[in-house]
C-alpha cells in the first residue's frame, strides 16, 4: 500500500477526516474499510460516528470524552496495523440488484433536462456508451452488469450507495455529471457520475447520468419489508452489488412484491481478502456471481 | 396541549439531534443553537434533551390548552402573551386559552420555545428532531402548519419558580456582523495560497437561501490549484473523490459562494471542503440572518476546545443558578 | 388624513412585486388595497412568503424595488 499518501486533518473540534488517496481505487477503499472496521471493533468511548467513504474516512467524536490527540494517534496506529491487507478478511453481502434499463420514467426525466446535458441530441445511455468506447448501448449495459460493484460509500442523503465496479482500472467506466444538475430525478433511478454508479433513494435533484430504474427500494422509512427491519436503509458499505438487467415484466413483478410486502433481496454472505480481488478482479467477479446464483 | 393558530415561517420540533447515523447518510438535525435550546429547557426544569420548538425569522401564533410554564431563549423575536410583551430568558407561566405571538425579528434569527415537559412527538431513531428532507421526526416529519395540535411529554424534572431569569451576562450579544471561527484544513490544499487569504480576508454576505441545510455566502471568487484531476474526482477543479462532509464544513463549488453545511445538510459528496466552523460557533451561525455579514477567523484546535469549554462553563453557571 | 401608514416586511429576504416573472404586479401605486390583500412576496430559505396589507388604504409609494433585499421591519410601501 506504499504509494497511497495519507492526510490526517481535524474537521473542527468534533471530526477527524482522513484522506487515504486523492484518486479512487479499490485499494484505497479496502484500506479505509479495514481501518474503520478495526476502529469500530475497539469500541472507544466518545466516538459518535465512523463514516467510511470512497478513498477516505471520517470520525465524529466527543472531545469532552475522547481527546482529539489520542484519537489521532489511535487512527495512525490502526493505519500502521492494516498495512498488510493480505491479513484482512472482509465479510459482506453479495446482492442481486435488478435494474430496468431505458425505462419510461427516467427517460421522461432525462428528456426534460436535455438543455442541461453535454449531448442534448442523444440519451444519457447512448452518450455514456459512446464516450466509453462501446459500440452499442447493449454492449455498455453488458459491461455494467457482467462485473459486480463494491458499495464504496453511503451518504449524501440517507441510504444513497456510491458503487465502484470491481474491474481493472482500464475497464472502469467514467462519465461526467450533467453540465447543470436536474431539479428532478425519480425515486430509485439508477445513475452514473464520475467513476460511481448510484441508486437515488428518494426523488430529488441530481446530476448523474440516468440509465434506468431499480424496482426494489434501497430506503424504506415505514420499515415493512424484511430487508428493512433493522434499518431504514438497505445498502451497507462493503456490500457487493450485481446489477442485473431486467425486462418490464420482471420490473412489474418486483414492484408488485414490494407493494404487497413480500419482496426480499436475493443475497449471500461472502468473505474475501482485498488482495485476492486486487490480484485478479475477473476471477473474483466470476467466483462471486457463481456464489450468488449457483451455490 | 398547544394549538397552532398560525405556523410562522418555519417552526419545527427539535431536540439535541439524531446522533450516530451519519454513516448511513443521516444528518443529525436538532436545534441549530444548542446554547439557547439548553437554556430554554433549563428555565422550565426539563430534561436536557426535551423537545422544543425552533422558530425562525417569523414567529407562530400558539394557543395553550392548559396552565403551564414556558420559556423563550435565542434571537430577539420579541414575544407577547395575549398581546402584552413578555421577557425572554425567563420562566413564564401561561394559562388555558392564552395566546403567544411574536413581533418582527430584530437581532438574531432563531428563538426556542420550551414548554414544561417538552413537546411529545414519537422518537425516530432516538430523536424527536424534524428532518424535513425525507419527512421523519418532529411533528409528522414537517414544519408546523395551522391547525396542528401539539401534545406535551413527561420530561419535566425540576420545579422552577415563575419569574426566574438568567444572569444578563449569560445572554449572548447578537449583532448584524459576525466573526465565525474556523479550523482550516480538510482539503484546503486544493485552494491556492492567495485564495486561502481571500477566503479569510473577505467580508461575506449571507444569501437568502440560508437555512437549516446550510448557509451560502456571496463575496469573492476563489481559485483552486491547477492539476490533472485524479481518477474518480470529477472534472471541476473544486471536485474531489466523493468524501464525507463534517458538520460545519465549508465547501466552495466551482470557487463561487462558500457554503457552510449545517445540521440538515448532505453528509458527503464531491466538493473539496476547506475549513470547519468550530462547535462553539455553530450556535452563533444559527443566529445569522440572510444579508448579514460574516468573516471567517482561523483558530487552532486548542482554541476551538477552549471556546467549547467556555460555552460549557456558561451553561453550568446558568444551570446552577436555576 | 395627514398620517401616513406603511406596509412593513415581516421577515428578511428578497422582495418581489409580482407572483411570477411573466405575471403582472400585485398592486400599482395609486391602487386601493384592503387589509389582507397581498402586495408582494418575500423569498427566504427557498420559500416564498406573501406580504399582506394590514389595513385599508391607497398605495402611495413603493419604497423597495422589485427584487430588492429587505430586512424584517423595513418599510416596503406607504399607504395614504
Amino acid at each position: 500500500m506504499g504509494h497511497l499518501e495519507t492526510r490526517y486533518e481535524y474537521g473542527g473540534d468534533e471530526f477527524i477526516f482522513v484522506q487515504l488517496s486523492e484518486a479512487m481505487s479499490l485499494e484505497a477503499n479496502f484500506k479505509g474499510m479495514a481501518i474503520t472496521r478495526q476502529l469500530k471493533g475497539r469500541e472507544l468511548e466518545g466516538i459518535l460516528d465512523i463514516c467510511p467513504s470512497n478513498a477516505s474516512y471520517m470520525v465524529r467524536f466527543d472531545p469532552d470524552v475522547l481527546s482529539p490527540d489520542l484519537l489521532m494517534k489511535e487512527l495512525q496506529q490502526i493505519e500502521h496495523a492494516v498495512e498488510e491487507l493480505d491479513d484482512i478478511v472482509i465479510t459482506s453481502r453479495l446482492v442481486d440488484v435488478p435494474v430496468y434499463f431505458e425505462d419510461p420514467w427516467t427517460h421522461e426525466a432525462l428528456m426534460r433536462f436535455r438543455d442541461r446535458h453535454q449531448a442534448p441530441d442523444s440519451t444519457d445511455l447512448e452518450y455514456s456508451a459512446k464516450i466509453n468506447g462501446y459500440s452499442s448501448k447493449e454492449a455498455f449495459i453488458e459491461a455494467m452488469t457482467s462485473a459486480p460493484f463494491l458499495v464504496s460509500m453511503i451518504g449524501f442523503v440517507p441510504g444513497l450507495p456510491w458503487c465502484f465496479q470491481m474491474v481493472r482500472r482500464e475497464k472502469q467506466i467514467e462519465v461526467p455529471k450533467y453540465v447543470r444538475p436536474r431539479t428532478y430525478t425519480p425515486e430509485r433511478a439508477f445513475g452514473f457520475g464520475g467513476a460511481f454508479s448510484v441508486i437515488y433513494p428518494v426523488q430529488g435533484a441530481g446530476g448523474y447520468q440516468l440509465f434506468g430504474i431499480a424496482p426494489a427500494p434501497i430506503y424504506q422509512k415505514e420499515q415493512t419489508l424484511a430487508d428493512f427491519q433493522d434499518s431504514i436503509v438497505f445498502p451497507k458499505q462493503g456490500d457487493i452489488f450485481r446489477y442485473r438487467s431486467i425486462t418490464r415484466d420482471e420490473y412489474d413483478q418486483v414492484r408488485a412484491q414490494v407493494e404487497d410486502g413480500s419482496f426480499v433481496y436475493h443475497k449471500k454472505e461472502i468473505s474475501f481478502t482485498p488482495s485476492e480481488v486486487l490480484a485478479d478482479p475477473e476471477a473474483f467477479a466470476e467466483m462471486a456471481l457463481g456464489r450468488l446464483y449457483h451455490d | 396541549m398547544i394549538s397552532v393558530i398560525k405556523p410562522g415561517l418555519q417552526t419545527t420540533v427539535q431536540d439535541k439531534g439524531r446522533i450516530g447515523f451519519y454513516e448511513i447518510g443521516m444528518p443529525p438535525s436538532g436545534a441549530m443553537d444548542k446554547y439557547a435550546f439548553t437554556v430554554a429547557n433549563l428555565l422550565v426544569g426539563n430534561h436536557p434533551n426535551a423537545a422544543v420548538l425552533e422558530i425562525t425569522y417569523l414567529g407562530p401564533v400558539l394557543q395553550f390548552g392548559k396552565r403551564m410554564r414556558i420559556s423563550l431563549a435565542g434571537g430577539q423575536i420579541p414575544p407577547r402573551i395575549n398581546g402584552q410583551p413578555v421577557p425572554m430568558w425567563t420562566t413564564l407561566e401561561v394559562r388555558e386559552g392564552d395566546e403567544l405571538s411574536f413581533d418582527f425579528v430584530q437581532l438574531g434569527a432563531r428563538v426556542y420555545l420550551a414548554v414544561e415537559g417538552g413537546i411529545d412527538v414519537p422518537l425516530v431513531m432516538n430523536s424527536r428532531s424534524t428532518y424535513t428532507l425525507i419527512g421523519i421526526g418532529g411533528y409528522e416529519g414537517r414544519a408546523l402548519a395551522a391547525g396542528d395540535r401539539l401534545q406535551l411529554a413527561d420530561m419535566h424534572e425540576k420545579e422552577v419558580a415563575v419569574g426566574t431569569q438568567i444572569d444578563p451576562r449569560l445572554i449572548p450579544a447578537y449583532s448584524r456582523s459576525h466573526e465565525i471561527r474556523v479550523v482550516m484544513g480538510l482539503c484546503s490544499y486544493r485552494l491556492t495560497d492567495e485564495s486561502k487569504q481571500t477566503f479569510l480576508n473577505t467580508e461575506w454576505t449571507v444569501t437568502p437561501e440560508a437555512n437549516r441545510t446550510g448557509y451560502r455566502h456571496r463575496g469573492e471568487r476563489l481559485q483552486f490549484v491547477e492539476r490533472e484531476q485524479p481518477f474518480g474526482a470529477g472534472s471541476n477543479p473544486s471536485n474531489v473523490t466523493d468524501l464525507g462532509y463534517p458538520i460545519g464544513s465549508i465547501q466552495v463549488p466551482d470557487g463561487v459562494e462558500p457554503i457552510v453545511l449545517l445540521h440538515d445538510a448532505v453528509t458527503g459528496g464531491g466538493y473539496a471542503t476547506i475549513a470547519t466552523v468550530i462547535s462553539a460557533d455553530l450556535d452563533r451561525m444559527a443566529q445569522i440572518k440572510t444579508n448579514e455579514k460574516v468573516r471567517f477567523v482561523p483558530v487552532t484546535l486548542a482554541d476551538a476546545l477552549e471556546a467549547r469549554r467556555e460555552v460549557q462553563a456558561r451553561l453550568s453557571q446558568v444551570a446552577s443558578a436555576i | 388624513m395627514g398620517e401616513k401608514k406603511a406596509i412593513l416586511a415581516p421577515l428578511p429576504g428578497i422582495f418581489y412585486r409580482r407572483p411570477g416573472q411573466d405575471l403582472p404586479e400585485y398592486v400599482q401605486e395609486g391602487d386601493v388595497v384592503k387589509a389582507g390583500d397581498t402586495i408582494g412576496l418575500i423569498e427566504v430559505m427557498k420559500n416564498f412568503y406573501e406580504v399582506k396589507a394590514e389595513e385599508d388604504g391607497i398605495v402611495a409609494e413603493f419604497v423597495v424595488d422589485n427584487e430588492g433585499m429587505v430586512d424584517a421591519g423595513q418599510e416596503i410601501a406607504t399607504l395614504k
